[in-house]
């Protein structure tokens, strides 16, 4: 992925320009959104309730008179870091632990299967009210009970790609030549995973930003005051009657978010070559070859 | 949640031998991997169990609430902590509890809670109907929408309705299922006026008010998982009418429907139940987004107000009920892919990575 001609090959396919440009632009307003900010997104003009777009308020108020368009710029900044967070605690916890599974061979390989089988069955929702109520509610709490409950998915990835390297022969030709297994983790097998690791981080951040989402819908994770595209959809839920279009603007903020990164995770397995699940051996018939849909899509 | 049966050798040569004895000894050698398979996947969920178990007491155990901090607040003073903590048990040893909770929990006993002493089980019984009755509805409308989408998909490969259907589950999937609840409510409740926003009638009392109310929760529920199983359909639908047999049957003579309800759909059906059994937590779990959304009176709404007030037993209660539920659910579809794939049913080669 760091490979100048990764990011070229990217760049050159149109959807994959697109997703990046539009992740870029997130990734502004998440650095610079609170400093553009036209208004302090906690100003609350209590004589300007629930108005319409006008030349003062782009995008209008909400229900105490806050500039809608100012606490989408600052939310953009709690919303993203908090999925970025979450993904690389899960990323952290998963790959490694998938390396060391394949690689350790069915020593390890029936206790983490059946821990990762555990995180899998936590709803994501039921498991971050049960440690907001149990270790306090708060951004790092919640994250690292995502982060955890993702990790399963990596967990997965790392360990098919890895399984399916485990008898390749020029990693058989290496460990003979006699290279250490870590030697040959470094220079074989991370550079052929690291592929599929990137298409399922792209994935998954889109999927833990509408987690992320959720959570503030219901109150966990950020609190109230300061602004996140979910806590601001949560807040609009009650004036739907007077501002019934109120929603469609962190919704679509969220839309682009997400369905960029999945462009962009389509973009990387096609530009790369990464699979969900290298397979050992060609397969006799090419009509079977892609049947099954990768089942990586967080529930949330 | 998925299992990989141990391989058999001696399946295939089991009709081979004649007289009594030998009848016996193939029948036994056609039921052993049978019961080996359902060894591995009792093992399997009784080893899920029982760290769901162990993850949600030690989340327990690392939260500093204490009864009498959520039942007096900051009135509290030492004596009444201990006092209260040796009511509940709480100043034995993290084993002798942990063993104490999963031994009441086996017998339906949840312990009660700090603040109201109602006992858990109670709460979560009249809780828990509320959505399993929204999931089920969901459950159903999904595989309704979503298969239907994706039959029609496949059946017009590469024309105007699959790509819409294929436009729709991606916008579908870039949406948390509570702002497409939103929507709903704008169009259904607001604009049109011809659905509730929210509330609740219990299924026993009236059916028909049960529906009216829990459409749109279900609906809203529903979408997201509805995309998936469309999206999957598709793709087996499509590789399936490739391979020779459905090639062979249209061949013959028989037409594309034809071919496809009577052939096709039963093979393709297999990938598609593990989707579905994927999607039972999502459906779970998102059933909480609904019903803050809806206003019902469900378990997360229970969950919510007793994590707020630092309730620990109820709050573990339903965390250890949520997964047990998804657990049996992902069962029932385990056996269901199990019924439908008579090469599973052998006990040999459930995955289809490891056919190769």
């Amino acid at each position: 992925m760091t490979h100048p001609t990764t990011i070229l090959a990217l760049w050159r396919v149109p959807s994959a320009r697109f997703a990046l440009l539009v992740l870029a632009g997130v990734g502004f307003l998440a650095l610079f959104g609170g400093a553009l900010a036209p208004h302090d997104p906690l100003q609350q003009y209590t004589d300007r309730v629930l108005q319409g777009p006008s030349a003062d308020h782009l995008l209008g108020t909400d229900y105490v008179g806050r500039d809608v368009l100012s606490r989408l710029m600052e939310g953009t900044r709690l919303s993203v870091v908090g999925a970025v967070e979450a993904v690389a605690i899960g990323g952290l916890l998963g790959v490694p632990a998938g390396l060391v599974s394949a690689w350790l061979g069915p020593r390890l390989e029936w206790v983490t299967l059946r821990i990762s089988d555990t995180l899998v069955v936590l709803p994501f929702t039921v498991f971050a009210i049960a440690v907001a109520g149990t270790l306090g509610n708060g951004l790092q709490q919640a994250m690292v009970a995502i982060g955890v409950l993702i990790s399963p998915i990596f967990y997965r990835v790392t360990r098919a790609a890895t399984l399916g390297l485990r008898k390749v022969q020029y990693v058989e030709a290496a460990e003979l030549m006699g290279a250490t297994e870590w030697w040959t983790l470094r220079k074989h097998i991370w550079s052929k995973v690291l592929p599929n690791v990137a298409v399922t981080a792209a994935h998954v951040t889109g999927s833990a930003l509408l987690v992320v989402a959720s959570l503030a819908f219901l109150g966990l994770g950020v609190t109230p005051p300061a602004p996140t595209w979910g806590g601001m959809l949560s807040s609009d839920l009650g004036y739907l009657a007077q501002q019934p279009w109120a929603p469609v603007y962190p919704a679509v903020l969220m839309m682009a978010t997400v369905g960029s990164l999945n462009l962009l995770a389509d973009a990387i397995r096609d530009a790369t070559g990464a699979t969900a699940s290298p397979r050992r051996r060609p397969r006799p018939s090419p009509s079977t070859s892609v049947r099954e849909e990768r089942p990586d899509v967080v529930p949330a | 949640m998925s299992i990989a049966a141990p391989a058999s050798p001696a399946t295939g040569a089991a009709t081979a031998v004649g007289g009594a004895g030998g009848a016996v000894a193939a029948a036994v050698r056609r039921t052993l991997p049978w019961l080996r398979s359902l060894a591995g996947i009792v093992a399997v969920t009784v080893t899920v169990l029982l760290l769901a178990s162990v993850i949600t007491f030690a989340l327990g155990a690392l939260s500093d609430s204490n009864p009498a901090a959520a039942a007096l607040g900051e009135t509290a003073t030492q004596e009444d902590i201990d006092r209260l903590n040796h009511e509940f048990g709480l100043d034995r040893s993290l084993v002798a509890q942990y063993f104490s909770w999963v031994g009441h929990a086996l017998t339906g006993d949840l312990g009660r809670s700090w603040f109201t002493t109602i006992p858990v089980t109670d709460s979560i019984r009249t809780a828990l109907p509320v959505d399993l009755s929204i999931a089920a509805l969901a459950l159903v409308l999904a595989i309704l929408i979503g298969g239907g989408a994706g039959i029609g998909a496949a059946l017009s490969n590469g024309g105007v309705f699959d790509r819409v259907v294929t436009l729709v589950c991606s916008l579908l999937g870039t949406l948390p299922p509570f702002v497409i609840g939103m929507a709903l409510i704008v169009v259904f409740a607001v604009k049109l006026q011809v659905l509730p926003a929210g509330g609740y009638v219990p299924i026993g009392q009236d059916p028909l008010e049960w529906l009216r109310f829990s459409i749109l929760p279900g609906l809203a529920l529903s979408l997201d998982v509805a995309a998936s199983i469309a999206r999957q359909l598709r793709t087996s639908l499509t590789g399936e009418l490739r391979e020779n047999y459905a090639i062979g049957a249209e061949m013959r003579g028989f037409g594309r429907r034809r071919v496809l309800f009577g052939h096709v759909l039963r093979n393709a059906a297999g990938p598609t139940l593990a989707v579905i059994g994927l999607a039972i937590p999502l459906i779970i779990g998102g059933a909480v987004m609904t019903e803050k959304l809806f206003g019902l009176p469900g378990v997360a709404q229970l969950a919510l107000q007793s994590a707020e007030r630092g309730d620990v037993p109820v709050v573990l209660g339903t965390l250890l009920v949520t997964a047990v539920v998804v657990v049996a659910a992902s069962l029932v579809i385990n056996v269901l892919q199990t019924l439908l794939n008579p090469v599973a049913r052998r006990g040999d080669g459930t995955t289809v990575g490891a056919a190769s």
